[in-house]
């Protein structure tokens, strides 16, 4: 293949079988792999503005937290990187979210090809009313994935950590495991189709303190396969998990109110030494 | 706002400028002590020493129950380091004001070399200066007063050298060698007051910059 062929490939993002795990892990990881390269990012809902002139970066097989007080966009932010509000009818979005130099919004793009791509998770498990298998299967048995399909659901529920609990009971409800569990199932349902990357909506937010960490636990080994954007209210579990952080926040102008990006760095220096004075004081409990 | 957080942190901050009100005062007396051969006082000195770990512990611990509870970040968080630093550099101060305490006793009945004595109440001086700079400079978040201990610290050492010279110069004197010998450590331990207190100030420069940074380096005097 020429490099002008390889470039074109990226860039219109054709459909194409979800990469194996196996063979992400062969290829060793650059020191910064941009995975999603953010351009201007405004998102509005009819007239409001959910978050404004966004700017930034995404690496692989790292963990990136989205923090900030209520409101200030950090849902709308996940939710715009796989499309959810896609089917908001009075969503619109300005700029540009480059998934490795492809537009996510795009002529052509399929949103169902993004989710598949690109998974999440949300706050409240919500598994299927349907056996533990049939939760993780569900989505490989859509996609025509049917080929060694036990295998398939029980490296998922290894990965999500969760298998030596489950394995003897599979036909059982899903709804008959703990909220903690049945995150992790979540968890497992969404590495089921090996995306890349993994979005969690405060993830943890529902749980214990013990399934909560599980879930941080859970995450810090799935990154080594996957590229993870988690959504946190808890400050302490973006300063524990991620490596790098956002900060988003409200702005109040004359034209309203917006979510901004106010800094986003490695997790350690926005909890040891950040560089804005907002960041400061909301880190620190003196805001928000 | 977390207002009981805060208030925990003024309170150590607190104690910590007591402690090193403390130190001041038991380094006075050993330095009163010192200069008037009174056993007496070199015994209050020592016991005083207690007062100082007391304060120290409590400022460990409150420090101690300060990370556990309530996970401070950013500029709390240097603070917390700061202090936590600092609470023991002011230990050590007190520590070796009890060293002068100790030694001026051992030689309490010897007449004492006049000049060698005024140079060691100059140092004194310079110690206890260094000692208010470096406390000022914490409680007034004041980066360049933490800096100017470098050039405070220089006089020490300048002085103490000069010890050394007169030293070599009348060592050979039978009656007052034992003395000039213990006086040799005690101008070494104002010296080493004065680093503490440059170390101080070392912490007031990572508060206030967040970078660690030696001020001054033995092995590597040509970075100062």
């Amino acid at each position: 293949m020429t490099e002008e062929e390889d470039v074109h490939q990226t860039v219109t993002m054709p459909p194409m079988r979800p990469v194996e795990v196996a063979e992400r892990q062969e290829a060793e990881p650059q020191a910064r792999d941009t995975v999603f390269d953010i351009q201007g990012l405004t998102a509005r809902y009819g007239t409001n503005v959910a978050v404004r002139d966004v700017n930034l970066e995404i690496y692989r097989n790292l963990i990136t937290a989205v923090i900030g007080p209520s409101g200030c966009g950090k849902s709308t932010f996940i939710r715009c990187i796989n499309r959810m509000n896609d089917d908001v009818p009075s969503f619109r979005l300005d700029g540009r979210i480059l998934y490795h130099g492809a537009d996510l919004y795009g002529d052509g793009v399929d949103p169902v090809e993004v989710r598949r791509r690109i998974g999440m998770v949300f706050q409240k498990p919500n598994p299927f009313p349907k056996t533990i298998y049939d939760n993780v299967a569900w989505a490989p048995r859509v996609l025509g994935l049917k080929k060694e399909l036990d295998d398939r659901v029980e490296k998922a529920l290894r990965s999500a950590a969760l298998w030596d609990e489950v394995k003897d009971r599979l036909k059982r409800s899903a709804l008959s495991l703990s909220g903690g569990q049945q995150q992790r199932l979540c968890i497992a349902r969404a590495i089921a189709i090996e995306p890349e990357v993994l979005l969690l909506d405060e993830p943890a937010s529902a749980l214990d303190p013990i399934a909560t960490s599980s879930i941080e636990e859970l995450m810090h080994d799935l990154k080594r396969d996957y590229t993870l954007v988690i959504v946190t209210h808890n400050m302490q579990q973006a300063a524990r998990v991620a490596d790098r952080t956002a900060f988003f926040s409200l702005e109040v102008d004359d034209s309203g109110r917006a979510g901004v990006l106010v800094e986003y760095d490695e997790t350690s220096k926005l909890f040891t030494a950040p560089s804005e004075k907002r960041t400061e004081d909301y880190v620190t409990g003196r805001f928000g | 706002m977390r207002v009981t957080f805060q208030e925990e942190l003024d309170q150590l901050e607190a104690s910590l400028q007591e402690e090193g009100a403390l130190v001041l005062r038991v380094l006075r007396g050993a330095l009163n002590a010192l200069a008037q051969r009174d056993v007496e006082l070199a015994d209050e000195v020592i016991a005083f020493d207690d007062d100082v770990d007391r304060l120290y512990l409590q400022i460990e611990e409150g420090i101690q129950s300060l990370l556990a509870r309530q996970t401070p970040v950013a500029m709390d968080l240097r603070l917390v380091l700061a202090m936590l630093h600092t609470n023991l550099h002011l230990e050590r101060m007190a520590d070796y004001s009890v060293t002068i305490a100790k030694l001026t006793k051992l030689v309490a009945d010897v007449e004492p070399d006049p000049v060698l004595l005024q140079s060691l109440e100059d140092m004194g001086e310079r110690a206890e200066e260094m000692i208010r700079v470096a406390l000022d400079s914490l409680a007034n978040r004041d980066l360049q007063a933490a800096e100017s201990l470098v050039d405070l610290d220089e006089l020490i050492d300048r002085s103490n050298r000069r010890f050394v010279e007169r030293v070599v110069e009348i060592v050979a004197d039978p009656g007052i060698r034992e003395w000039v010998l213990r006086m040799v450590l005690v101008s070494r331990t104002l010296e080493r007051i004065g680093d503490h207190a440059v170390d101080i100030g070392e912490q007031v420069a990572y508060l206030l910059t967040a970078e660690f940074r030696e001020f001054t380096d033995a092995s590597h005097p040509e970075r100062a």
